[in-house]
């Protein structure tokens, strides 16, 4: 289970990379053509929106470990380790209802728009906005496994905020 | 406003307090707003959806991000810092000084604060850590403080949103820009330096007269970056979006050439991080802008306008209150709801008043990139927590005394009019 | 029974000829019935997302272009072709027309919003930062010319004969300055009110465009209303657009000299080898395949 759960990480952290690379490349060719052959290209800006939005969600829901996401730390780093746990416990249950409820509605809108095709490449946009749904569902699964781990009284090491400390290695990520 | 909005901002400021993600507090407070007021829940995922999606000048950011991540495995970073020591390492505080006057070079080239604070900032953070002289908290506060120093010297993306809803010169306005900008990073400077010399932060050991030109030399190839991103922007190569791949593309090349010292598994980590990092900028301001929505649907601006026009002020009462409410509005608002909501109703009675738009525009500006840097909505902020891990509680405490430079610099320009308009007038401004 | 609110969603300012149009002639018109509340500057709905909206019963107004219109129904895109329209009469012409009927059905049908009236937007011209006189397509040629970023807007710079480049609007005015583009496409207001003239040298006048804007309503909203309401908030949707449209067509013709003034040349080409060149364009290309038989000939005969 736990090497099929770091198989997966390592799976999806190259699908990011690989869209990284790719809105690079991108950029890069869309200057090329335009700056050194003077053949600009329209597609390459709807590209490069698509994969800036399939990396944010795709990233955010299944890349982010708990500490990469951006938090206001003022006050939870100044609490002991039981208190971060229930203020996470309560955080995680507040999230996980907003998601679950905002979850069939957001289906609809996804839904929504198999009628409206992208402005250059005349694409679907419910497949360009499915992505939402993945992430949705990966928050959901994420905050519910807290929330278990919590009732469990199971000491949950993905969920710790230590800040800054872990960059003592070496490189800042 | 109404029952339902006062209640998600508790939502939010609860959820953000206990240190939920900021990005899925403001989804989960604008889910509770739309339940409240009884519309589409479906609405908090659209804004998200669409923020993100409708991003172009944003796209700049995770080039950036990777572009800083190279130089950092990539050697460029190493021997950066290597010259920087040799030039002002002698000085108190010097590698701080070397983040701000890096941060000018780059506000010549970028056109938004974010870009800078994910680009360069990452690189010089890592150099002042590197000497174990500084703080985390203080490396990332000078850090997104200079930042803000990069949309007040041209180009500039915010003094452009200005320039459609006020009517005003986007050249003079630019123009308006640069001795503010100046006047902040001097003001940045000296903080620093008092800072330095309170807590002693030693200089670095001054490295010998003869081993200067090695030094420029091996160093070369980093610091012709920014000449070449000039160079690619001002002869309409590349827009300055468009510069950040061409930063990742050279910053690549050089770690891999001249450098060899970038093997293509540390490339791959390096995308790999970069891509997290992205993802986690990205999700912070794509939430925030839901609430662009949630404003805009309870019509805050309108009421603020019309409380204005109640209160009935001079000239210098009226500037100086919208400059404190600009501010307040700061520590919730993004920068670009703030200029393209919120000025507009401002700017009739600035008009009638005979405040200059130029002045007021540059002034405005200025005032919206201090909002960057403060709590608890502030972008540039989540920016260096986001890419460097350094907690934004150590951020802020270390920050207060930049804001006061900044504040001092704020002032000035809003007393002084001449600070903004000499150098627009002297390339022939009637105003 | 309450008023109904109609909330209305645009990404122009509030000073622009249409929100003043709408806050002036067409607000005060319905308020006994029915409330108008606009929301400039797109922060309510992003730019090309308010169709949806209405669709879905979170908003019940906008501005909406033909090109947005297309990305639902392709057929559309005939209404955003170059020289298709003559002037701002004949653009009213053909909404009125029963030609229109069947546009205007599918909208209802499919996306239950109403196209009110016809706004005019203005004859979009060529501004380039470059000196080199311009007379007919083929001098366009090599030309980096800024249009909107969609197919659409990119196949109009093309037919132009021009290289056309999407730029965001944010980013334009760095970009001509730069010399990164070589010019960009727009009505004379807007090379005035972004100040472009700053930043370019002359305006070929090829009116290649006479552009247009529809006022929508939510067809649930329509239909929730009396006859009569309904003949009123008609008659003050189609007075607002005649009071723009005049402010508009005013403030084109003294911006001519406006903008010479401003050091700009201002010139007209060849018109009729450009609108050879751009008709013929549209009709070989795949956008025409969408349109209707006949459509063509039909919005010809109606011009005066
Ligand atoms: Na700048
Ligand atoms: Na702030």
């Amino acid at each position: 289970m736990k090497q099929l759960i770091a198989g997966l990480r390592r799976g999806t952290e190259a699908v990011a990379a690989a869209m990284l690379a790719a809105l690079f490349f991108v950029f890069l060719v869309q200057i090329a053509a335009r700056y050194l052959f003077n053949v600009p290209m329209g597609w390459t800006v709807e590209v490069c929106l698509t994969l800036w939005l399939w990396l944010v969600f795709w990233g955010g829901g299944l890349c982010l470990r708990a500490s990469d996401h951006i938090r206001f730390d003022l006050l939870y780093l100044s609490v002991n380790r039981p208190t971060q746990r229930i203020f996470g416990a309560i955080a995680a249950l507040i999230i996980l209802i907003a998601f679950a409820a905002s979850f069939l509605p957001t289906v609809d809108y996804v839904w929504f728009y198999k009628i409206k095709r992208s402005n250059t490449l005349g694409i679907r946009l419910h497949y360009v906005f499915g992505i939402y749904l993945l992430f949705m569902i990966a928050i959901m699964v994420r905050y519910g496994n807290v929330l278990l781990n919590f009732l469990r009284r199971k000491e949950d090491i993905q969920g710790q905020i230590i800040g800054y400390a872990r960059h003592d290695e070496g490189a800042i990520k | 406003m109404s029952q339902a909005f006062g209640l998600a901002l508790l939502v939010l400021g609860g959820l953000a307090a206990i240190g939920a993600p900021i990005a899925l507090s403001m989804v989960t407070a604008a889910v509770f707003y739309l339940f409240l007021a009884g519309q589409d829940m479906s609405l908090a995922s659209e804004q998200f959806i669409q923020a993100v999606y409708d991003s172009t000048l944003l796209l700049a950011v995770p080039l950036f991000i990777a572009a800083a991540n190279i130089m950092n495995v990539g050697a460029i970073s190493d021997r950066l810092l290597e010259f920087c020591k040799a030039m002002v390492g002698r000085f108190k505080g010097g590698m701080a000084q070397v983040d701000i006057l890096v941060s000018l070079i780059f506000s010549g080239m970028s056109g938004s604060a974010v870009a800078d604070a994910a680009g360069v900032g990452q690189v010089t953070i890592k150099m002042m850590l590197k000497t174990g002289h500084y703080t985390p908290g203080f490396a990332g506060a000078v850090v997104a403080a200079s930042a803000t120093i990069g949309p007040i010297i041209p180009p500039s993306i915010p003094m452009v949103l200005y320039a459609l809803v006020s009517n005003t010169s986007i050249g003079y306005l630019f123009l308006g820009g640069v001795v503010p900008g100046l006047m902040m990073t001097l003001a940045l400077m000296a903080m620093t330096s008092v800072i330095a010399h309170r807590r002693g932060i030693p200089a670095e050991e001054a490295v010998p007269l003869r081993q200067i030109p090695g030094v420029t030399l091996r160093a070369m190839p980093a610091l012709m970056l920014p000449v070449i991103l000039l160079g690619g922007i001002y002869g309409g190569a590349t827009t300055p979006t468009e510069a950040a791949a061409v930063a990742a593309l050279y910053a690549l090349v050089v770690s891999a050439l001249w450098y060899r010292s970038l093997s293509l598994k540390s490339l791959y980590g390096v995308f790999v991080d970069s891509a997290r990092s992205s993802a986690s900028v990205g999700l912070v301001i794509g939430s925030a802008l839901i609430f662009n929505y949630v404003v805009a649907a309870e019509r805050i601006p309108e009421t603020l306008s019309q409380f204005m026009v109640s209160l009935d002020l001079s000239r210098g009462g009226f500037l100086a209150f919208t400059m404190v409410l600009f501010l307040f509005l700061g520590f919730f608002l993004d920068a670009t709801t703030i200029i393209l909501v919120v000025i507009p109703l401002f700017l009739p009675t600035a008009m009638a008043l005979g405040i200059d738009p130029v002045h007021f525009g540059v002034v405005s500006v200025v005032n919206c990139m201090i909002g960057l840097i403060t709590p608890p909505y502030g972008i540039l902020l989540f920016v260096v927590n986001g890419t460097t891990g350094i907690p934004i509680k150590a951020i802020v405490r270390e920050s207060v005394p930049f804001l006061i430079a900044l504040l001092l610099s704020l002032v000035a320009i809003a007393l002084f009019p001449e600070l903004v308009l000499w150098l627009p007038r002297l390339f022939g401004y009637e105003g | 029974q309450d008023k109904p609110v109609l909330r209305l969603s645009s990404v122009n300012s509030a000073t622009d000829q249409r929100a003043v149009a709408l806050e002036t002639v067409f607000g005060p018109a319905i308020k006994d019935f029915a409330t108008f509340q606009p929301t400039w500057g797109g922060t309510l709905f992003k730019q090309g997302t308010e169709l949806e909206a209405i669709s879905r019963g979170n908003l019940e107004m906008s501005i909406a272009s033909a090109q947005e219109l297309s990305n639902f129904f392709p057929e559309f895109s005939v209404f955003s072709a170059g020289y298709l329209h003559r002037d701002a009469a004949h653009q009213v012409a053909v909404f009125n027309d029963p030609l229109m009927q069947p546009f205007k059905d599918k909208a209802e049908a499919e996306l239950g919003v109403k196209l009110l009236t016809v706004m005019y937007l203005g004859r979009r011209q060529v501004n380039l930062n470059s000196d080199k006189e311009i007379k007919t397509p083929a001098d366009m040629a090599g030309f980096k010319l800024r249009m909107p970023p969609s197919d659409a807007w990119q196949f109009l710079g093309k037919s132009l004969g021009a290289n056309p480049v999407p730029v965001p609007f944010a980013e334009l005015y760095t970009a001509l300055q730069t010399g990164a583009v070589d010019g960009q496409d727009n009505p004379l207001p807007t090379v005035m009110d972004a100040k472009f003239y700053e930043v370019t040298k002359q305006i070929v006048l090829t009116s290649h465009l006479v552009d247009l804007n529809y006022l929508t309503l939510s067809k649930k909203v329509w239909d929730g209303l009396s006859p009569e309401n309904q003949a009123k908030l008609q008659k003050a949707a189609d007075d607002a657009a005649e009071f723009g449209r005049q402010n508009q067509l005013k403030k084109e013709d003294e911006l001519v000299e406006g903008l010479k003034a401003k050091g700009l040349k201002i010139y007209e080409p060849d018109l009729g080898a450009f609108r050879s060149t751009v008709q013929k364009a549209y009709l070989d290309s795949d956008f025409s395949k969408a349109w209707p038989a006949d459509i063509v000939d039909k919005i010809n005969a109606l011009a005066k």
